[in-house]
């Protein structure tokens, strides 16, 4: 049986990190909702740009737009892969990375070339420790994104796409469906799809509508916009499940701190029993050692 | 003034700057400034990085800088899609010339007709507007 300062010592420990995981949790759980915020935020945004482009699409004909040109089977493909910059969230890290590499493989198995594009420190540091080339990075960025961000990564892929270097891009980023749900969730944003722009009861050609400088401009405006908006979206996603994620590996760790503790304060006043115990007991066979 | 109404909103990626009912909305389009009154036609239209008005009833009337984007007008319902706005009065004039400065001196370590060079100048247009505004508007 352990000493029983051993164990004292061992109770303080798992109690210090008790209350790191604890103050975790309470910063996520306040974390999450200012992050939801932004989602919701964000929303009013992408919905009339959505509107406002099926409108322009539905009016423009011919010649499609070179983003919305489509090149099968994809020769190169470029996955962005949005991670968290911080660790002590879960799975919700390695999820993405694996959900990653099972994308690479099934587009190498289709006989494209891959390349990742990471997002966020831990993407990063494991595609560099495996080796892969990265086409490009960003960090420090997840805590909180801002549209810019979105933008100078849509702005390189748009223009990668625009000139045929690449003929598919994908995005991978964990879905915030609720603070206890996260869900690794794929998209496929370039080419952009025509029905993603065409919505079915779109008013067909609206002849009324007047485009300046002209129909196609606007369109060719609004396109790379939208882009940026769903990376936008993906990064803040993102966000909101690296918070979500975090409170619920810190409320499973503090739970189980708390376990650890009680079991060790079992076993901590047993030793300090045992030791009485054998203190009375030695006492008593002293003095009685003594009386003869 | 007309009894008659615009609504108006301007909304950016990141959050919703304003929405109500104003008199006339002028904004920066990419081939013209466009006054926007109440019975206007339907029109979508770009928007360059300049300055956007919003006149109220009272006389009142709002600047924000905006940062290239759209502009729709539907049944007397204005919509301003823009990548970022800014009222003139919440501009902090000093901080802004900073920003620029900034910007300004790390420019000539840029190399030319590089991708950071575009950006760099982009972003160095954006402050300018935005400190044009907050001057003219203080």
């Amino acid at each position: 049986m352990s000493s029983t300062r051993e164990i004292r010592r061992r109770i303080k420990s798992v109690d210090n990190t008790r209350q790191i995981t604890r103050t975790m949790e309470m910063v996520a759980t306040a974390k999450i909702r200012k992050a939801r915020d932004r989602i919701e935020s964000a929303r009013p945004y992408a919905m009339k740009m959505l509107e406002v482009l099926a409108k322009v699409a539905a009016n423009v004909e011919g010649e499609l737009h070179p983003l919305l040109a489509v090149r099968e089977p994809a020769k190169r493909t470029v996955i962005i892969t949005i991670t968290t910059d911080r660790g002590l969230c879960g799975a919700a890290n390695a999820n993405i990375l694996r959900r990653t590499e099972h994308l690479v493989a099934a587009e190498r198995a289709a006989g494209a070339d891959v390349d990742i594009f990471a997002v966020g420190k831990k993407a990063i540091n494991y595609f560099r420790y495996i080796s892969y080339d990265l086409l490009d990075e960003r960090r420090d960025i997840s805590d909180n994104p801002k549209f810019s961000d979105a933008k100078s990564i849509a702005v390189i892929l748009i223009d990668m796409y625009t000139k045929a270097a690449i003929d598919k891009v994908v995005l991978i980023f964990n879905h915030f469906k609720s603070a206890m749900e996260q869900k690794p969730t794929e998209i496929v944003f370039l080419p952009i799809k025509r029905d993603a722009v065409e919505e079915d009861d779109a008013p067909g050609k609206t002849g009324e509508y007047t485009f300046e400088p002209s129909d196609k401009e606007v369109l060719d405006r609004l396109l790379p916009t939208y882009i940026e908006a769903l990376v936008y979206r993906a990064m803040l996603e993102s966000a909101a499940s690296e918070h979500g994620a975090r409170r619920t590996a810190m409320k499973a760790a503090t739970d189980n701190a708390g376990e650890m503790i009680s079991i060790l304060t079992r076993s901590f006043n047993r030793a300090r029993q045992a030791a009485i115990t054998q203190e009375i007991a030695e006492i008593v066979g002293g003095t009685e050692a003594l009386a003869k | 003034m007309s009894a008659r109404k615009l609504y108006c909103e301007v909304i950016t990626p990141e959050k919703i700057l304003y929405k109500g009912d104003v008199d006339m909305v002028i904004a920066p389009g990419t081939v013209g400034e466009l006054g926007i009154l109440p019975l206007h036609m339907p029109l979508v239209t770009t928007l360059k990085i300049g300055e956007l008005r919003l006149k109220h009833d009272n006389g009142k009337q709002d600047y924000i800088a905006i940062d290239s984007g759209y502009l729709e007008v539907m049944e007397d319902k204005v919509t301003v899609l823009a990548d970022a706005a800014e009222y003139a009065s919440k501009m902090d004039i000093a901080k802004l010339n900073q920003i620029k400065s900034d910007i300004k001196a790390g420019l000539a370590s840029i190399p030319k007709n590089s991708e950071e060079l575009f950006e760099a100048t982009a972003e160095l247009e954006r402050i300018t507007n935005r400190l044009t505004i907050a001057e003219r508007r203080k």
